[in-house]
């Protein structure tokens, strides 16, 4: 190493631009199934059945992406034995992945569902809450990919407060679908009641991607706060 | 600290200097029940038992400044790793702990070890005797240049030792997991052996004067990867019986064998001196997995400057 006539702040530089690569290679990961999701929520409000054969299609890139990304991420932790912050940021990616490529998958399961039912025909007001609904947790996952670019160590304890209204509006849309569900076959219903949970549960994953951030960045887990407690820190 | 379990906690050097054979053979060493006896003490919620209590440690070569103000504590059977860059004051430390740094010309120290209670600087402390309690294994091995039996032999032979001297022998290779390798060759001459088996003869030779403490300067830096696997594995078994303090430039092992870790740095000063400090010292899984200091972090992290 003293041999190097490079300053030493240069020698990881390498290393230092891979991790930089692997953040980005995340946060495309997340942009790649937002984009889907855009295009899911369109095609289920307005019963756009090619537009949900699109989401269904695209998940091959998003499936490629998360692949390349834990490749990468295995890789570096293979040849540069990263520590400490480097090695929480890369465990915490490889979690913040499988949230996002998940979620994905949850998305193309409402896709498989409008093709199922040959497209949703909703009822004004199931329509109103269901949009209210999809734009609230696509919103949450956008800024849970949003905290994986800035690397907010407060996303975590924020967004599990703004899940709150995910979960409240996932509780009108069923009060809802259940005394609309009379005039509705009962396949469409459950295929509704489906779409209602994946949406929940996509807003649950954003809430998780800021925990995951948060523990990269303060090697603290909000959530095993209590069991913290009892091991000490980490 | 619970005298009736540790009899070396209060009483002088000179009280205990038993043939190293005695010792050897279980009187003044922790009883097997007093194996990882720190757990034990923390359950108990009693304090845990060091070795070592330095208070103010600052050392100096003549006028030169090469360790600032260290307080640390070295715990019993534990494996305490001391690391950080070239001239950072860690091997200068580790020489603090057994008076080796009295040998050379102008070197003096200034705050408190305390070994068991007791400050080796004392008046009336003798540092041969501190030698023979607290061994050190060099970076390079070192074997005398004599038979392998000899290497072990020599140093109790001088400490006067009357007890079975095969004996002696066969359990100090024997704790160096060397005993199966060389049984044969005991009349041979220690440089046949390899450079890992020579670096376990090294071993050996230190613990046969029945030490309790051994420190370790960089014991595996001029060994293969197995055979510093071997050492690595045979300083974890050696701390049933003893404690060991180990300066290393690698890393990764300070991470796989150490139960703490101590990171120092080089503080240049105006003038141009170059003094180490300690700057974190806490559990290696702290400070390899969240260091709270960040000079901890850019150093293990690669990004030295």
């Amino acid at each position: 190493m003293t041999d190097d006539p490079r300053p030493p702040s240069e020698i990881r530089h390498r290393f230092e631009a891979e991790l930089d690569a692997i953040k980005r290679g995340a946060v495309n990961l997340g942009s790649l199934v937002l984009e889907n999701a855009g295009r899911l929520s369109e095609a289920l409000l307005e019963s756009q059945l090619d537009l949900a054969q699109r989401v269904i299609d695209a998940d091959d890139v998003v499936d490629r992406a998360y692949i390349d990304l834990e490749r990468r991420i295995f890789k570096v932790i293979a040849l540069q034995q990263p520590v400490a912050g480097d090695l929480r940021f890369l465990i915490s990616i490889i979690r913040v992945g499988h949230e996002i490529e998940r979620s994905g998958d949850l998305v193309v399961n409402c896709a498989k569902g409008i093709l199922r039912q040959q497209g949703f025909r909703l009822t004004g007001r199931l329509q109103g809450v269901l949009a209210r609904l999809c734009q609230a947790a696509l919103d949450l996952f956008a800024r849970g990919v949003d905290a994986v670019a800035s690397l907010d160590p407060e996303a975590g304890p924020r967004l599990d407060q703004e899940d709150d209204t995910v979960d409240s509006l996932v509780g009108e849309f069923y009060t809802l679908l259940a005394t609309e569900a009379e005039g509705m076959h009962v396949d469409t219903a459950i295929e509704l009641s489906r779409v209602g949970r994946y949406m929940e549960r996509i807003a649950d994953h954003a809430v998780n991607i800021g925990e995951h951030i948060g523990f990269a960045v303060t090697g603290i887990f909000p959530r095993h706060g209590d069991i913290d407690e009892q091991q000490g820190p980490v | 600290m619970n005298d009736q379990a540790n009899p070396d906690a209060t009483a002088s050097p000179e009280a205990q200097a038993t043939a190293p054979g005695e010792r050897l053979a279980g009187r003044g060493r922790p009883a097997a029940s007093l194996v990882y006896s720190n757990a034990r003490r923390a359950e108990a919620g009693e304090p845990e038992s060091l070795i070592f209590d330095v208070q103010g440690l600052k050392a100096f070569y003549g006028s030169f400044q090469a360790v600032a103000d260290t307080t640390m504590a070295i715990r019993e059977h534990e494996i305490t790793a001391l690391i950080g860059p070239s001239g950072c004051g860690k091997t200068t430390v580790l020489r603090c702990f057994n008076r080796m740094n009295d040998l050379i010309e102008g070197a003096r120290v200034e705050g408190t070890i305390r070994y068991h209670g007791i400050d080796i600087y004392g008046d009336k402390v003798d540092p041969v005797e501190v030698r023979r309690r607290i061994g050190m294994v060099f970076q390079k091995p070192n074997p005398f240049p004599k038979s392998v039996f000899d290497n072990i032999a020599f140093g109790p032979r001088i400490a006067g030792y009357k007890g079975n001297m095969n004996d002696l022998v066969q359990e100090s290779l024997t704790r160096a997991a060397l005993w199966d390798e060389v049984k044969d060759k005991l009349r041979e001459s220690a440089y046949a052996l390899s450079g890992g088996q020579q670096q376990r003869l090294c071993i050996a030779r230190a613990i046969a004067t029945s030490p309790d403490v051994l420190l370790m300067d960089e014991p595996c830096s001029s060994l293969d990867p197995i055979a510093t696997l071997r050492i690595e594995e045979l300083m974890i078994q050696l701390t049933r019986d003893y404690s060991i303090v180990i300066v290393t430039h690698n890393m990764q092992q300070a991470a796989r064998v150490s139960d703490r870790t101590a990171f120092f740095t080089v503080d240049v000063k105006e003038t141009g001196m170059r003094t180490g400090r300690l700057v974190e010292f806490d559990t290696t899984e702290v400070i390899f997995t969240n260091p709270r200091q960040k000079q901890t972090e850019d150093y293990i992290t690669g990004r030295f400057g």
